[in-house]
Order: C-alpha cells, then structure tokens, then sequence
C-alpha cells in the first residue's frame, strides 16, 4: 500500500491519541505498528521542562529531533502532553543558539567593559583557572568565593560532578541551585517535620482522592498533565470535591467546586483555623496522633532574610544573624517540645471570626474546607507550589499543612496526601537528593554534621578534613557577596538568574558587574544572564547529551543522548570535568591535608575526583552494552571524549550514598530499560507510600505508620503564628504585587520564547487587574502603564479580562518577559529559615504613562 | 507542516456542540469520540504559528475543559510516497 508521508504521520497521529484515550478505530493501531517506514527512529525520553516529569517519546530522522509523543508507556502522563510538552521538538533549534564560547574583550584580551567576541574553549578555561586561582589566594575570597550557580534543570549527574567539584575539589560550599527560590522552604518544612526530603505519596493519589486542595497552586496552567488526572477523577467519580485557595482567580477555579480568594499571606491564619476547627470538633484522629506525632513551638522573632543591616534584622531577636557581642542571635529554625494540650490552645485563638477577618474569605467557605479535612470518610489530597514556598514564612506554612494532615492522621496511604509540588525537572533528582545547596550533601545529609562529611569524604575517596564545615553561600547571599566584593568568581548554568532572582537593580546586576567578580554562564540561548556575564560558555541541552531527572513523586528517569550538539556546543558535564584537569591538586588543598593522602600529591583535580577507581571504572563498551536493547552501538559525547562510560560511572558512586538509608537508588542499567523508579528502590522494586508498612520496606511488619527520618520515628506538629510580611500596601504603594508563571512559557521563558507558537501564543507579559482598579487611576484595558515598587518600574499593558482575575487591591505581572523585567521590582526578603525569597508579596503603584 | 493529534475533553453537557465548533476550523479533523466524551482531533496546519493560534483556539472553546498534545511531527515533504510495509 502507498500513501503520502502525511498520511502516514496522520495515522500515526490518530493511532496514537485513540490509544490514550483507550478507544479503537479499525485500521489505525496496525498502521501505527508499521511505524519506522518514515526513518524516523523512536526512543524514550523525558520532557524537559516542569517537575511532573513526563514520559515522552522522541522521534529523530537525520540527526535532528523531527517528532514528539506523549509515552503511552509512562505512568506519569499516561500519553498526554501539555502545549509546552508538545513543542519540544524545536527548544533546540531556535535561530539565537550559542555555538562558540564568547568572553568580553578589548584589545584581544579580556576586559569587563569590552565587547563579547568569540574565543576557543582552551582559552576560557585559562582564563577561568586564572580567575578560581586568583580569587581562592585573595585574603577577602577564599575557596568560598568561588561560588556556583546551578539549578534543577542540571541533569543528576551534571549536579553530583560540579558538586563534587565544588565541596571536594575547590573546598568551597558556596554552590546552589536556583531550586533555592522554588522550593527550599518546602525543603526545611520536610526536614523540620519528618527529618527527611520529599513527598511521602505518588501521584497515584489523585485516583484515589474524594478532596483535592490547591493551596496557591494554578495547576490548570503550571502542571497541565497532572491537573488533566485531577479533571478526569473529578468528572468521573462524582464525589469529588475541589477547593483552590489562591489570592487572585485562575484557570484552575473554573473547575473548582470551592473557590476561596484570601488576602495574602493570611493562609497561615487559614491553617491554623482549619487545626483549631478539627480539634475544636473533636476530630483529631487521637491513636495516630498518639502513636505518630509530638508537638513542638518554634521560635517566631526570626526577621526577614534581609541584609543584617536592614532596620527589620537589627530589631529581630531569633534571626541567626550576628548581634553586637559578634554571637549568632538564636537560630531562626529552633523550637521547644509542648504538649498537645498547649498547642491546642495555642491555635485556639484562630477562630473561625479572626481567620475570617485575617483572610477575608467567606466564613461558610472556611468551615466547609476545616470540615473537607475533618471528615474522616474523605481522603485529601493538598497540592502546593510557590504560592507557599515563595513566602516569608514559607517553612512555617509547609510545616502548618502537614500539621493538618497529621492531627487527622491523613497522610502516606493512597488518597490522603499532602503533596508538594516543584516547578524544575529535576529539582528533586538533583538540587534535592544529590544536595547542590550550600548546605547539603547527596542523600539527605548536610555539611554541619561531621559524620555526614566523613561518610562523603570516604565516598568520594579524599582526606578527612577536605569538605569544609562552614555552611556558603546560598542563592540570594551569593548576589549580596558578589555586590560586596567577597565572590571573585561565580559560574551559572542551566538557569536564568539575572532574570529569575530578585531585586535585580539593588543587589544583582551590580554584584555581576563589579570589576571585583568574574562572571561564567553556560547557556544555550542569549539570555539576559549570558549578555551580563563576563564569559558565555555554550552549552549542550536535553537530547544532545544523555541525562537523568528526578520527578516530584521521587521518580528517577533517564534518556538516551539522540542528537549531537550545534558548533562547539559541550554539556554541563563535559565542562566541569574537563574543567577539573586544569587545577593540580597542590594549587587548591593546602600542604597538610594533602599529606593525609600522599597518593593525591602532584595529581590534577580531575584525577582525584573523576579518575579516582570509581567513575571512570566502566570502559566505553559499556554504554553498548548496557543501552543494546535501544540501539546497537550506542556511545554519547562524555564516553567517548573521556573514554569511559562517565555517566555510569557517576551515578554508581553517586548512588552509594543512600543505599539502606531509605534513599536508595536503583542500579544504573535499570533506568535506561523502564519508565522511571520511585526510590527509595530496594531489590529493584519502587516505593509509593513511605512511612507505611505494606507499601514501604523500611516499615517493618507491626510497625503500622513510622516517620524513621526523625530518630524516635514520630513527625512533629509546629505551633506558629500568623505574621505580617515585611511589606504591605500603604497609601503611596497602595496595590499587592503578585508574580508568577503563565502557561504556554515556562519560567524565564529561555526556551519557550524561542519556539515561535509559544511566543505568539504569549508575547509580551502583561499587568492583570481588577477592573476598578484600572478605573480609578484612569487605565483602560490595554493601556500602557508604569508598575512601580521601592526598588524600580517598569512598564506593560494592563489586562483586565482574561484567565486570570484579580481582586480588587492586587495585580498579578508574569516574570517570563524578558524585556519587561518584574523581579527588578522584587525585595530580596526571604523565609530566614529556608533563605527562599518571596516573590508573591510586594507592595506597589500602577500609573497611566 | 506540523500535524498533530489532540484529545479534547469537553464539559459533559457540551460533547456535541464541541464537536460541530471543532469542525468548523480549518485544518481540524475529529476522528473519534469515547463513550465518555473525549474527543480525538488532528491538526494539520502549514507553519509555525498557525500551529499555536488554532492550539489555543481549541482550549478556549465553549464548553472545553481541557485540551492535551499527543503526537507532534514536523514534515517537510509531506506529499512524497511511502510504502506503510516498509
């Protein structure tokens, strides 16, 4: 039989959608099954961009990626994809790609003020060496000025080997992952209440939910896929309720049953409210309670996260930061045991009048969401993203949800579930569980904790002593150390940091500029953080090197490199490790840990770290061997430049890490075969409930429910108070601005802006807000207008229809635009205990221009 | 040309009036219904951008509740002949 390339990719098209939607059309599936006649070779892989991590299928003809599906096959979607999902097949091929380094010169040598022009990649890492070199001997730097910036983008083992490179090689632990300003206070809220990372359910619970509760989270456009499994439980069983708490009205109330707009910040006071009614109504599920939990009351004159001078952190008691004898004040993070019956009455002063007053939302709404979880015949599942984490007391507002769940007992069995989502794909595979944040190691395990840094130093096979003690440099300290001159060299990749953090003007832009720091960014495109660096260094991405992300429900997933990279393009992890050979080992330890290890002496970095018995101990071979079932002679760029199965190799060290500590990976070879493992992975099988004998093998049979991350097993309910931000509209900046996301470009918009439907889908951002609003400064829909906060202005076109509608007294600006930067507008105050910046609550003023 | 397939998921009380506004755009076929009300539509649409115009079109029909990508290819020589049993 003949037909057209299109007919044939049309029945493809259908073949595929009529399997997912679990239909049958006589004659498509058997043209789908004589798929591979087009030369086009299929293979999975996983979307690049949100945290949901769906399966996708690539189709590559000629070297290119041509063709995307949503995986039949993966778990995750089922399938489907979203509009974001469905355009990867061209993020790498925009007109701008980067293809050579490009350092700013003047006279053919380097120059802060001179003009990019393009060198060789033998000749940035000179200068490179030059600058880590220079900025280690400098008595104001130091090893912990040279300072990295990486993300949840970074794939697991691009994170463990600048990790590596940073805490062992450079002895500096002034690396983080832009994951900082995404979910890190949902970090210390696990740690603080169960002592240990990540979400305890799967995303099974949503099939098996009667309550869905969104708190600050617009899943309709943030997590498409997953908001699709919600729709479909919602209109097919129909018990089911939804609830979306937000402070403005989006895509995902249209599908709300219940839809409760609250003055922000006032969630604290909701939460507590919803503790005061079940314990109030004699709902506490009192044996769980009893056998599960303790309670204790944190500390709350913790400040702002603002700089120590800021009048705000000179009046707080409990901030950390130094007092006038020079000793810490308090830990912003402490707290002491109480009783039930003191934290009992400690929430009882949110009543349902006060959470009314605080949050202004109806009280019927209030009392039918305490009841939602009150209720012990209905499972809950509460969602959350930045609404929460992006909050200035985001640790206590993530602590505050499981202490819901927990005083109900809903929690680590199918259906009840508080969730906490995250927005990069792999900011829980990489920035979490490999630990690329200034304070942690791989597998739960943080710096402060000297048998935590032995267990990593015998891993990684260097002298007792090499990993530093001192916690560095986080996100928003880095752009503060670089404005003060104390970071001489700082290397970003696989974010847009000029763009995504806050108060560019005030602290940002200045730190990168100052003559005193030397500024690294690996890109893919011209973002506004590669034209404010000093030196551009291209950068592979998603197919064009071989990669693994980590999911929100603990998935790990691997893909196959496809394609090879445009020019001179090399992966984040070709950069680092070839990077390493550059430093003998005697230039960056000092003499007296080096004689702890004899052997290292007269070595390169990237001898001690890389060829160390370890990562380099599967020849290349093994990358045919372990991926023949996909295709024969399979090899990828870091195997054949370095000569050994580098990823393979680094992920088998990396994994010793959480083997038998409840983190266990499973072994490489696995992942490349199936669709993904949700750890901890023990004798090759996953883990959906934690905590929960039957369901998670850490649990012993008898045991029931057990929180093991903390030692006696049982997970703490926190008393907090409701507390004001550090700004709050007044009469000059009379509005709440409040930043965030749109559907069809995903974050700073350095990929989606390059496919030409998303940008046309979705050109430039825009202001939404309420129609009175507009009406009494004289705006007209569509008006142009100046958005302005302490720090600066900036100018859009004001919306006052559309998905998005706001109340009366806050606005709502999108931060993927580049040319209309809103986080120039941003404080850079944080939750002092996560160091997360809030970008939710800003106050500011809306003129005509 | 970019041909694509979408699942559409009306609301329930919306399955046929989606359908007949999904017919009358161009480049749009609907080649299935599930007994539950999903829709199976192809895109078949000359350049880029048209690709996102009709895109969002679909996701902001009345009555629609949710419209997701399944399939994506980009052919440039759409009308050449291919054997299927190859």
């Amino acid at each position: 039989m003949k037909l057209t390339r299109r007919e044939f990719i049309k029945s493809n098209a259908v073949a595929a959608a009529v399997g997912v939607a679990g239909i049958s059309i006589p004659g498509a599936q058997a043209l789908a099954q004589a798929r591979g006649g087009d030369g086009v070779r299929w293979d999975k892989g996983v979307c690049r961009y949100c945290g949901t991590g769906c399966g996708v299928l690539v189709g590559t003809k000629d070297g290119r990626i041509v063709a995307t599906q949503g995986d039949p096959d993966a778990p995750v979607n089922n399938g489907l994809n979203c509009v974001k999902g469905y355009f990867l097949a061209k993020i790498q091929y925009g007109q701008d790609r980067l293809t050579r380094p490009l350092l700013r010169m003047k006279d053919g040598k380097f120059d802060k003020n001179g003009e990019f022009a393009p060198i060789s990649w033998d000749r940035a890492f000179d200068i490179m060496a030059e600058k880590v070199k220079a900025t280690m001997k400098n008595p104001d730097q130091g090893p912990f000025g040279v300072s990295m910036f990486g993300s949840g983008q970074w794939t697991i083992w691009e994170g463990y080997a600048a990790n590596k490179l940073m805490k062992a090689g450079f002895r500096s632990n002034s690396i983080d992952p832009n994951a900082r300003h995404c979910m890190a206070s949902a970090v210390f809220a696990f740690i603080r209440t169960f002592g240990a990372d990540e979400p305890m359910g799967v995303y099974d619970d949503i099939e098996h939910a009667d309550a869905f509760v969104l708190w600050g989270a617009n899943m309709a456009e943030m997590h498409p896929i997953l908001w699709s499994r919600i729709t479909n439980r919602r209109l097919t069983a129909k018990h089911v309720k939804i609830n979306v708490l937000s402070t403005f009205t989006h895509r995902s109330c249209e599908l709300a049953d219940s839809e409760m707009i609250f003055t922000p910040q006032s969630d604290l006071a909701i939460a507590n409210y919803i503790c005061n009614y079940i314990i109030q109504n004699n709902a506490v599920n009192k044996d769980f309670v009893a056998k599960n939990v303790i309670f204790h009351k944190g500390v709350t004159d913790i400040g702002y996260g603002l700089r120590p001078n800021h009048p705000l952190e000179l009046a707080a008691g409990n901030n950390g930061y130094p007092g006038p004898d020079g000793k810490p004040k308090g830990n912003p993070g402490a707290s002491t045991p109480i009783s039930f019956d003191e934290y009992a009455k400690f929430v009882s002063e949110y009543t349902l009048d006060k959470a009314h007053e605080i949050s202004g939302v109806p009280k019927d709404k209030l009392v039918a969401l305490a009841k939602t979880y009150a209720d012990p015949k209905t499972k809950v599942m509460s969602t959350w993203t930045m609404g929460m984490n992006q909050h200035t007391r985001g640790t206590w507002i993530n602590n505050m949800l499981y202490n819901i769940h927990l005083l109900v007992g809903k929690i680590s069995e199918p259906g009840n579930s508080p969730f906490s989502l995250t927005g990069q794909p792999s900011a829980c595979g990489t920035a979490r569980e490999v630990g690329t944040f200034a304070h942690r190691l791989p597998a739960d395990m943080v710096i402060m904790n000297p048998a935590h840094r032995e267990a990593a130093e015998k891993i990684w096979k260097v002298p007792a002593g090499t990993i530093s003690d001192r916690i560095g440099y986080h996100a928003v300290q880095q752009s503060r150390m670089l404005k003060d001159g104390k970071i001489g060299f700082y290397w970003t990749s696989t974010t847009n940091n000029m763009q995504a953090g806050p108060n560019i003007n005030g602290e940002m832009l200045p730190g990168w500029r100052n003559p005193k720091a030397f500024v690294v960014v690996s890109d893919v495109y011209p973002t506004v953080s590669a034209m404010s660096a000093d030196l551009i260094l291209p950068a592979a991405m998603w197919m064009e090197k071989e990669g693994a992300f980590g999911n929100a429900e603990r998935r790990g997933q691997f893909w196959r490199q496809q394609v090879k990279a445009p020019g001179e393009c090399r992966s984040d992890l070709w950069q680092y490790m070839e990077f390493s050979k550059r430093f003998k080992i005697e230039e960056v330890w000092p003499a007296d840990l080096i004689a702890k290890m004899p052997e290292v002496a007269g070595k390169t970095l990237y001898e001690v770290l890389y060829t160390n018995g370890q990562v380099n101990q599967f020849p290349k071979e093994e990358a045919a061997r372990v991926n023949a079932h996909a295709w024969a002679g399979y090899t990828n760029d870091e195997t054949d430049l370095f000569g050994y199965y580098v990823q393979k190799g680094l992920f088998e060290e990396y994994r010793r890490f959480g083997l038998g500590k409840a983190k266990d990976l499973g072994e490489f070879d696995l992942y490349h075969k199936v669709r993904g493992l949700r750890w901890p992975v023990v004798n090759g099988k996953e883990t959906l409930w934690r905590y929960r004998e039957g369901y998670d093998p850490y649990v012993k049979a008898g045991e029931g429910v057990k929180f093991y991350g903390k030692p006696d097993g049982k997970a703490w309910i926190f008393a907090l108070p409701y507390q004001d931000p550090p700004e709050k509209p007044d009469a000059e900046y009379n509005l709440w601005l409040c930043t965030g996301r749109v559907l069809e470009h995903w974050h700073t918009g350095s990929m989606t802006r390059r496919v030409p439907e998303l940008y046309k889908a979705f050109p430039d951002a825009v202001i939404w807000m309420h129609p009175k609003d507009a009406e009494k400064r004289g705006i007209k829909r569509g008006d142009i207008v100046k958005v302005a906060t302490r720090r600066g202005e900036i100018e859009l076109r004001a919306e006052t229809k559309g998905r998005n509608k706001m109340p009366e007294g806050t606005v709502f600006v999108p931060f993927f635009d580049e040319h209309r930067l809103v986080n120039k507008l941003i404080l850079d105050a944080t939750c002092p205990i996560s160091k997360e910046t809030d970008y939710k609550k800003n106050a500011c003023k809306v003129l005509k221009v | 040309m970019n041909i694509s397939s979408v699942i559409v998921i009306p609301h329930p009380d919306h399955i046929e009036s989606v359908q007949s506004l999904l017919r009358e755009i161009e480049g749009v076929e609907v080649h299935a219904v599930s007994p539950e009300g999903k829709i199976i539509v192809t895109l078949e649409v000359e350049g880029d951008r048209a690709t996102a115009e009709i895109y969002n079109l679909i996701g902001h029909l009345d009555g629609v509740l949710s419209a997701s990508m399944v399939f994506h290819q980009n052919e440039s020589d759409p009308e050449a002949l291919i054997s299927s049993e190859a």
